[in-house]
């Protein structure tokens, strides 16, 4: 594992329930692994597989998404919408070689500022574990080029 | 087979029927074929059928969307033509649909034509098509999916996959000769035209082509057809059909469901189930 090496994991939250439990955990003064990076959506539903493979794309080690409790969303049916997709997104994903751990669907409610702060040190602890991606030692191997 | 076409294709003309007949005929090459769209009996001779008529025309009927129109569909075009009247893409009575019966259709360059089938041919399990109107050929047994090159590719270990992947995106010079081929690829403005924002990035670089190739295959997810026609046209040969088929295999097991089989079940991603577990979804 790379000496010094903090994982870089981009969070889409759900306004209504995750934003609101992360700002829970912050009001409540309890302290989170500061390597998420937070993006406040509408509703998990609003995340497109897109957002995904750009954040991935943009050098995230991972990315954790993050909704109302299914029955509790704010749209009625957003996040059962985001559940299929990511049902079928992150084996896609594995498949293409982004490993499933590195990304993660939550469901975090308004009052659960508690649970907020285990997702996110769970999840940042597992990417320490899993190291940084290799994509750059791999592109070397198989010559591919880079556009620069 | 290729007379019985053309007399169907002149009967539908003078009655009346419909006002255009989409087919194959013979290219100038004089060996392979290419799309024809015949107006009128005067070209009705000009229809063709045979192992080198391999492109799925069921992307043009989207151009003669409120015009019927009569079309020459093998087992793989007709599921498409299912995709796109259950996205409400096409009217069933507008559409008049001729369905041969398939037995895999060879390899095709400009000298040569292959003794074996396409892989994807061998792999594919319709043999008579979905949905037809007039069928020509014997019905033939429905042969059993395989994924087996899928389960290869998932048993082997992440950085294999990781790299086997890299260097396929690498190769792609982003024609979107994938998307132009595809039935499901009809959005009037695809994403990775956007330029605000930029989705894709204009360099042509791996993780810009990863972009594109993994978004277009998710994109039809649930929806893909597996005609298989992104990878023949790919110029060049990045094995997309295992990205699809991956999916394909997926959506089968999560929400047992195929793609194009019938026009009125409603696609996965339409839909949920309140209470439905997910592998992998806690």
């Amino acid at each position: 594992m790379a000496v010094g090496f903090e994982p870089r994991v981009v969070g889409f939250l759900c306004n209504w329930c995750s934003y609101a439990g992360a700002d829970m955990a912050g009001t409540s003064r309890m302290s989170y692994p500061p390597n998420i990076r937070i993006i406040r959506v509408p509703c998990s539903g609003r995340v497109d597989p897109l957002f995904v493979v750009k954040a991935f794309q943009m050098g995230a080690d991972g990315v954790l998404i993050a909704g109302c409790h299914p029955g509790d969303c704010h749209y009625t049916e957003g996040n059962y919408h985001m559940r299929r997709r990511f049902a079928l997104l992150q084996p896609f994903l594995d498949y293409v070689g982004i490993e499933k751990e590195r990304f993660r669907l939550e469901w975090v409610s308004a009052s659960e500022g508690k649970r907020f702060t285990q997702v996110v040190t769970s999840f940042t602890e597992q990417l320490r574990q899993l190291g940084p991606r290799k994509d750059r030692e791999l592109m070397a191997a198989k010559g591919v080029q880079r556009a620069v | 087979m290729q007379d019985k076409i053309r007399a169907k294709a002149r009967e539908l003309l003078e009655t009346g029927t419909v006002d255009c007949v989409i087919g194959y005929e013979r290219a100038t090459d004089g060996l392979t074929a290419r799309p024809v769209f015949i107006y009128g009996t005067a070209g009705v001779d000009r229809l063709v059928f045979d192992q080198t008529c391999v492109h799925n025309l069921s992307k043009f009927l989207l151009d003669r969307r409120d015009k019927r129109t009569a079309i020459v569909a093998k087992p793989c075009d007709s599921r498409a033509i299912n995709l796109l009247i259950n996205e409400g893409q096409l009217a069933r009575d507008k559409v008049y649909i001729i369905g041969v019966v398939c037995q895999g259709m060879p390899e095709v360059s400009w000298n040569r034509v292959s003794k074996e089938p396409q892989e994807r041919c061998q792999r594919c399990p319709q043999r008579v098509p979905v949905v037809y109107d007039y069928l020509v050929g014997e019905p033939v047994e429905a042969l059993p999916v395989t994924f087996s090159d899928v389960e290869q590719m998932e048993n082997a270990g992440p950085a294999e996959r990781r790299g086997f992947w890299l260097e396929q995106f690498g190769r792609c010079i982003r024609c979107h000769a994938c998307r132009q081929a595809c039935p499901g690829c009809y959005c009037s403005e695809c994403f990775v035209d956007q330029l605000d924002p930029t989705w894709v990035g204009i360099r042509k670089d791996v993780t810009d082509n990863e972009m594109w190739n993994t978004i277009r295959a998710f994109h039809l997810a649930g929806r893909c057809i597996s005609c298989n026609e992104c990878e023949r046209v790919c110029p060049v040969s990045i094995p997309l059909s295992l990205l699809n088929r991956k999916l394909e295999k997926d959506v089968g097991e999560f929400f047992d469901f195929q793609a194009g089989i019938k026009a009125e079940t409603v696609p996965p991603f339409a839909t949920f189930k309140k209470d439905e577990h997910l592998k992998g979804v806690e």
